[in-house]
């Protein structure tokens, strides 16, 4: 299954099969039809086929008449930080985030730095499809022009928003593994604006992937072996785009990426309480969170856009998902690696424990995840007969606003189609062992009858 | 002609926001790529605003069937048949629609001689397009594109080798240069001041704006003129967008016609360099012809299209030759047009003449073309042409391209044209009553069919 995704918020495919620079041109003459010929900012990641996309991104936005300024090699945070303050139209980001070697994808951003509401992107699909596209004639066309001042007045609104004397003061060492990505370049300059010792692991901009980009425990085995050695405070590990972290404390202790967001989370609260967004698939360790500072929380339906238009809807304080990803929209509304890397260091020089002490403090659950294959016509069918038939449920309130949740008291279980693989994904959750497995293996025997 | 797009033995060329889109262009150059195999292919283009787009969109193409792009950025056509043989490349892209107005972009194809595709490589080339069928490679296999530095010094290093580059910079030559705000623009002041010239430029901003009409014609180099006559030069230059044609002023600034320029160039290469047969093309001006076979030269004519010139010389031996339109093609500097040589020939001539430049044209016998069209539809073409070959069966004919009629110092040419749904006539004689007679003469035989 390696074909195209469209989607509202861009584009998806594999090199060498279904990402071809005729559909990515198309995609962006789109996107500058959209925009109408206005100012397109572009960033990439540093994976081997990212060059060749941006040159038939940044062909496709000409087409349409659009000014472009080529950011080259941007971590998509740092690039919707941009946007905004260039004043442009929007962004087109150019990453294969977590996905593995030979993926990439097109992220559309939208003028305040946000992903693009799902009208617009529907609207940008409809140009696309349609090929009803906006062409410049030859006094029309846009320009591309290369910049590189973008970084510092990031960083420098990175100092103002974190105590940076804190961090300074704590005298911290840090290992970051960057997967070789986007944010190899930025690593230096971040750890010299902050004020800790970095130890960076896998950050050469060399186009490969040197691990599965995922931030997730399986992933940061090196940079847990690397801790000890370096008597390093805290450990990171990023997805390619640097949108997504997951932590490893100074004990090695590789934790899930589900409890980045929870612990910022509880960071930024108790500086800044307000409405707290997540996805409907995130870990009850976040409600918990949000109910200790007395804060709302509200969920959205899972994808970043969803999370990030929520978090402007509501006014939010901080948002996020399980998979590592956290924003704080008075920085920027973007899911932001160096920021969440920045808040979790303020919060150890604040409170001055470990990494591990401050994990063993947030309230934990016992958490399963299971993919069951089938196809997608499938897939929707079994999830209907799930919903018909609950006698799985008994005792707990369901929810559909994004495939099929159970809340009991102890814990949850959610379970929805996958959008990009043929598959159904269930994510449980509970405070004993013993009946989150119980519950994932009922649900997965009843749907393996269905698929 | 809104939705004009041409795919034919030049290249594919189009209107830029109509039909020459980035799109079109990355499928070209993929299967370009496929064409001439995975390694690396040298692409460059000339200064029009659409050539940094429609570079991204080739560079695109060519990495996703695996080709290397080698970028040699704003550089004269010659000078990427040079790199593709310097560097042992697969072959070239060249981005320019040359005479064609701004507007208008195109690509042109060369093989890893050097040379634009023939019309059976081309059509070979068509169909990979149209099957659609690629082999893309995967993200590890991906090439990167480099960037070539100096791109022009070898082409004009082997310009300046094969002149008496020491006997032009002795005379320090005042140049006048109108660069069309194309390539030239980039180089021509640099490559002339290596041989010693003293230049002047107008027209000279790389802005891909065109100042003048694009193509090199008498009536439009007033500003050339003027520039030659205000500096008190020794020459007038004016090149093309993309540096393959030049026409050349006199030192009073009066454009000697751009049918001339090869005719300087064929006596400059006999009398000093080599000797052997001469190649032009059918509608090159016969005062070529004489200045050739004054020296002993046989003379061939070919079809219409650089390709079949260059494809003629090289099988011939050649020398010199080229296309009336001020295309000089020296092989052994590079089998192409090429208004460098053009420059450094004339300059040459100039030196060891030790004449002005009014006194060489002086030297060279004059004709007159007149031309016309007559519309037709095009299933009347066959019978004109047949009759035209049953009239003068008895004469020196030429049918490669239409019917060409040569005559004792004059021709008459009818073809169909490849654009329109007319017959156009040519005819060249030493005067213009001559050739308005034999022009008339031609029209009265075609009467009874038309």
């Amino acid at each position: 299954m390696n074909g195209l995704r469209l989607s509202s918020f861009g584009l998806r495919g594999f090199v060498g099969e279904s990402l071809t620079p005729e559909v990515v041109m198309d995609f962006a003459t789109a996107f500058g039809t959209f925009t109408d010929g206005g100012l397109v900012l572009v960033g990439r990641d540093t994976r081997l086929s990212s060059p060749m996309v941006q040159a038939s991104v940044i062909a496709g936005l000409m087409a349409a008449g659009c000014e472009v300024l080529d950011l080259g090699i941007c971590p998509t945070p740092i690039l919707q930080f941009t946007v905004p303050r260039r004043k442009a139209a929007g962004a087109i980001a150019i990453s294969g985030g977590h996905m593995r070697t030979g993926w990439n994808a097109l992220t559309l951003i939208s003028a305040d730095g946000g992903f693009v509401d799902p009208v617009s992107g529907e609207a940008v699909l409809d140009v696309y499809h349609a090929r009803d596209f906006r062409r410049a004639d030859w006094q029309h066309l846009g320009t591309a022009t290369k910049i590189d001042d973008f970084a510092p007045p990031y960083f420098t609104a990175l100092e103002e928003h974190l105590d940076v004397a804190a961090i300074r003061r704590a005298n911290l060492t840090v290992v970051i593994d960057v997967a070789n990505g986007a944010g190899c370049r930025y690593l230096e300059p971040f750890a010299q604006r902050l004020g800790f010792r970095l130890v960076a692991v896998n950050a050469e901009e060399s186009g490969y992937m040197a691990r599965d980009p995922e931030p997730r425990p399986r992933n940061a085995r090196q940079v847990a072996s690397i801790m000890p050695l370096a008597n390093a405070h805290a450990g990171f590990v990023t997805s390619s785009d640097l949108g997504r972290v997951s932590l490893v404390a100074e004990d090695c202790e590789t934790a899930s990426e589900e409890y980045t967001f929870p612990l910022v989370a509880d960071h930024v609260l108790a500086r800044t309480p307000g409405t707290v967004v997540a996805n409907c698939c995130t870990t009850r360790t976040v409600d918990d969170i949000a109910h200790t500072h007395g804060c709302r929380i509200v969920k959205a339906a899972v994808g970043q856009a969803f999370v990030i238009s929520t978090l402007t809807d509501e006014q939010g304080a901080v948002g996020g998902e399980g998979n590592g990803s956290v924003a704080v929209p008075r920085f920027s509304r973007a899911f932001d690696g160096l920021l969440t890397i920045g808040l979790v260091l303020e919060d150890l020089a604040q409170r001055g424990g470990t990494l591990s002490q401050r994990l063993r403090e947030l309230p934990r659950y016992h958490i399963v995840k299971r993919q069951v294959y089938g196809e997608p016509r499938h897939c929707y069918s079994a999830l209907d007969s799930l919903h018909r038939d609950t006698e799985w449920a008994t005792g707990a309130t369901l929810d559909s606003t994004d495939g099929l949740r159970a809340d009991w008291v102890d814990g949850w279980v959610h379970v929805r189609a996958s959008r990009t693989e043929p598959m159904v994904r269930i994510i449980a959750e509970s405070r004993f062992r013993s009946q989150v497995e119980a519950r994932v293996a009922d649900i997965a025997r009843r749907l393996e009858r269905e698929l | 002609m809104k939705d004009f797009l041409k795919v034919g033995i030049s290249g594919v060329r189009g209107v830029i926001g109509e039909t020459f889109t980035p799109q079109l262009a990355t499928s070209f150059a993929r299967a370009f790529g496929v064409f001439v195999g995975r390694g690396c292919v040298v692409v460059g283009r000339d200064t029009r605003p659409s050539g940094d787009m429609i570079e991204r969109a080739v560079v695109a193409g060519l990495q996703s069937v695996g080709c290397q792009p080698l970028l040699a950025g704003i550089v004269p056509t010659p000078t990427v048949g040079i790199l593709v043989r310097d560097l042992a490349a697969r072959g070239g892209i060249t981005i320019t629609a040359s005479h064609n107005p701004a507007p208008w972009n195109a690509l042109k194809f060369m093989g890893r001689d050097g040379l634009f595709l023939d019309r059976t490589r081309a059509e070979e080339l068509l169909d990979i397009y149209h099957q659609g069928r690629f082999d893309l490679v995967n993200e590890e296999g991906l090439p990167v594109t480099e960037i070539i530095s100096d791109p022009t010094g070898t082409h004009f290093k082997r310009v300046i080798d094969y002149v008496d580059s020491a006997a032009i910079r002795q005379r320090r030559f005042r140049v006048a240069v109108d660069a069309c705000n194309g390539v030239g623009a980039v180089h021509t002041r640099r490559f002339l001041e290596q041989l010693g010239c003293v230049v002047t430029m107008c027209h000279d901003l790389p802005t891909g704006i065109f100042e003048r009409e694009a193509e090199p014609l008498p009536e439009n180099l007033g500003a050339l003129s003027a520039l030659v006559s205000a500096q008190h030069c020794d020459v007038g230059f004016a090149q093309d967008p993309d540096g393959d044609r030049l026409a050349v002023t006199d030192e009073h600034g009066l454009p000697i016609g751009e049918d001339l320029t090869v005719a300087l160039a064929v006596q400059a290469v006999l009398d000093r360099h080599a000797r052997g047969p001469v190649a032009i093309h059918l509608s090159t001006s016969r005062a070529v012809q004489d200045v050739a076979e004054k020296r002993g030269a046989e003379v061939t004519r070919t079809r219409i299209g650089e390709v079949n010139v260059v494809q003629a010389m090289l099988a011939l031996n050649s020398p010199v030759g080229g296309e009336g339109n001020g295309g000089v093609i020296v092989p052994a500097v590079l089998p192409g047009r090429d208004s460098y040589i053009a420059m450094a020939l004339v300059l040459e001539l100039l030196a060891k003449e030790n004449q002005t430049l009014s006194q060489l044209r002086q030297a060279i016998p004059r004709y007159v073309v007149i031309k016309e069209k007559i519309r037709v539809r095009p299933e009347q073409v066959p019978e004109i042409l047949r009759l035209l070959r049953r009239r003068h069966e008895h004469d020196k004919i030429n049918l490669l391209d239409g019917v060409f009629v040569e005559f004792a110092g004059a021709w008459v040419h009818v073809r169909p044209s490849n654009t329109e749904p007319v017959i156009r006539i040519s005819a060249e004689a030493p005067t213009r009553e001559a050739a308005a007679l034999l022009l008339q003469e031609t029209r009265a035989a075609l009467a009874p069919v038309l």
